[in-house]
């Protein structure tokens, strides 16, 4: 089982000045870092952390979200420089992942030929899987198939809080028959809604305005807040432009538990 | 522009048709559609054949995500060859693979393919990834600035590939379309029954429903009882703030966006009948406008009069 870390809002240096890095250094074999959910925190230095993360010996999965045309300039740089990187030998393909959240950034991986293996993240997982707390279920071969002609066979899945039931086994049409495919487990924070248009951020909106432009004050590096939904029992939790749910128990009891689901990498998220 | 409109019931064809739809589209529930309100599967025939006699093109979403029913991916494609047959004119589809399947599938489909909302397109390459299976028409979501539809817009007009917007006014989830898992339960549990597709749009009065949770970052702590009244305040009139109005509307529609959709299949008919009736006010005053004055005083009047729209009617 590979254990890994998403970093989230946070930078290496801001990791470093929390005193935890060496403890994070020595539990976490893989650093996902990077934008997920948000085009407005894509950043160039990620590239440099990519480099840094891999001197150190550690795997980074570059985590990237849905994008406009902006965002797409964005990765555009990005996705050179890694390439760069990885020419002057700074950057090893073999550990470095990009996880995408949108068929525009795939269209703009497949277009660069970069030489990285890609991922599909967990604002496409809809397209493969379908699932509830107490399930997770591959809608048929084809979406497996779709993806695997992609480049893609990793998935990346949220935590329920639960051990899921899968078709995983079932070999006939409805069933991933024998397809190989993985899975990422995030945890203990499940994503259920995003918006383009933050909530938090978005200064620039008159009270029942519309939107103009996405730009913000990276307000979701402040802190997150907790929602109490009137219809709601559990307790949801707003982290800039998502909403999420928060599963802190532990679900399984052991790793034979999540291998049999698929799951070969957990990735610990100490913030939503 | 023209107006494509939901329907449920046969009987609701020519009233929309003379209120101002130029086109129609429905849902069946034997095939996997996102929400829900559907036609009754053997009224699917007559509403063809009813389209046409009224010169409409009818169009069938087959556009939810994830549904149980894509288990049996054969079927569906089985029933949607079947319905080609009967000469329905299109399909709105979201999952990429049952696009692909139906763009390279033998013999070709005679219907085109339109793509659903249900899978966002934010950008053009986007646009160009579901161009390549064949899709004539993308309809973009509502989670896009009129700066990025326009780009979107024009990309299709470039590609031959028809556009269609929502209308801002009567578009619901002001998440990421399609990827709204607070839409409907399955991940949480409820305190009391709500119709699915409400459980987005949180409506509470400020005070008490945001918390903050541990602070990250100190320096910035000032800022906190700010941004806990802007969250409330948004959270309770909907959720995340929108980006289409009445500017975006015009400014797309000179950009080029051809089609002007409403698309709660659930609303009452005579509901649907007075939403295509504003559908059709609001896309020709912009037409008349921007055909008659200087483009500048067009959008002015047009923003002016459609700040003054009544929504309570609806």
């Amino acid at each position: 089982m590979e254990k890994g870390i998403r970093l989230g809002t946070m930078t290496l240096a801001s990791l470093k000045k929390t005193g935890q890095f060496d403890a994070v250094l020595r539990s976490f074999e893989w650093f996902h870092i990077g934008a997920e959910f948000c085009e407005n925190l894509i950043s160039k230095s990620i590239c440099e952390e990519a480099a840094a993360l891999q001197a150190l010996g550690k795997k980074v999965c570059l985590l990237t979200p849905p994008v406009s045309g902006t965002g797409i300039g964005l990765l555009t740089s990005i996705f050179k420089e890694l390439s760069k990187l990885a020419g002057r030998g700074r950057i090893a393909q073999s550990r470095l992942e990009i996880t995408i959240n949108d068929f525009g950034t795939l269209e703009l991986a497949k277009r660069n030929r970069i030489p990285f293996r890609l991922n599909s993240g967990r604002l496409l997982y809809d397209n493969v899987f379908e699932g509830t707390r107490k399930t997770l279920k591959v809608h048929n071969a084809l979406g497996l198939d779709f993806f695997r002609k992609l480049g893609i066979i990793r998935h990346e899945i949220s935590t329920t809080g639960a051990r899921r039931r899968t078709n995983f086994s079932r070999t006939g049409s409805d069933g991933p028959g024998s397809r190989k495919f993985h899975l990422t487990l995030y945890y203990p924070y499940l994503n259920l809604t995003s918006a383009r248009a933050c909530p938090v951020g978005m200064t620039r909106v008159p009270l029942k305005g519309c939107v103009n432009d996405t730009s913000c004050a990276r307000e979701c590096g402040i802190c997150s807040f907790e929602i109490n939904h009137p219809a709601i029992k559990e307790k949801l939790v707003l982290r800039g432009n998502t909403i999420f749910l928060d599963f802190p128990d532990k679900f399984y009891a052991g790793e034979k538990d999540l291998l049999s689901m698929k799951v070969d990498r957990l990735v610990y998220c100490p913030f939503p | 522009m023209k107006i494509v409109s939901c329907f449920t019931d046969l009987k609701e064809l020519e009233p929309l048709a003379e209120a101002g739809a130029d086109e129609f589209y429905t849902a069946l529930n034997k095939l996997p559609a996102f929400s829900f309100g559907f036609l009754p599967q053997n009224h699917l025939r007559p509403a063809i054949e009813k389209a046409h006699t009224l010169g409409k093109p009818i169009s069938l979403a087959v556009n939810a995500i994830h549904s149980s029913d894509f288990k049996n991916h054969a079927l569906i494609l089985k029933r949607i060859r079947g319905i080609d047959a009967m000469g329905i004119d299109a399909f709105i589809i979201s999952s990429p693979y049952l696009l692909e399947k139906l763009f390279s599938g033998k013999p070709r489909l005679r219907a085109r393919l339109q793509l659903s909302s249900v899978q966002p397109v934010f950008n053009t390459l986007s646009a160009a990834f579901f161009y390549r299976f064949g899709v004539s028409r993308i309809i973009l979501p509502n989670q896009l600035t009129r700066l990025e539809a326009r780009e979107i817009i024009s990309f299709c007009r470039k590609h031959g590939i028809e556009s269609e917007i929502f209308d801002y006014r009567f578009f619901g989830c002001a998440y990421v379309n399609g990827r709204c898992q607070l839409h409907q339960p399955g991940y949480y549990s409820l305190k009391t029954a709500l119709p699915d597709g409400s459980l987005c749009r949180i409506t509470a009065r400020p005070g008490g429903l945001v918390k903050v949770k541990a602070l990250e970052i100190p320096d910035r702590a000032g800022e906190l009882p700010g941004l806990v009244r802007r969250i409330e305040t948004r959270l309770a009139v909907g959720g995340a703030p929108r980006f289409c109005d009445a500017t975006a509307f015009f400014d797309l529609a000179l950009a080029g966006a051809q089609y002007l959709k409403y698309g709660t299949r659930h609303d009452p008919t005579p509901l649907k009948i007075r939403k295509v009736k504003a559908l059709r006010k609001m896309s020709d005053l912009a037409s008349t406008l921007s055909s008659t004055l200087p483009l500048d005083k067009a959008r002015r009047i047009f923003i002016q009069k459609m700040s003054g729209w009544d929504g309570t009617r609806f």
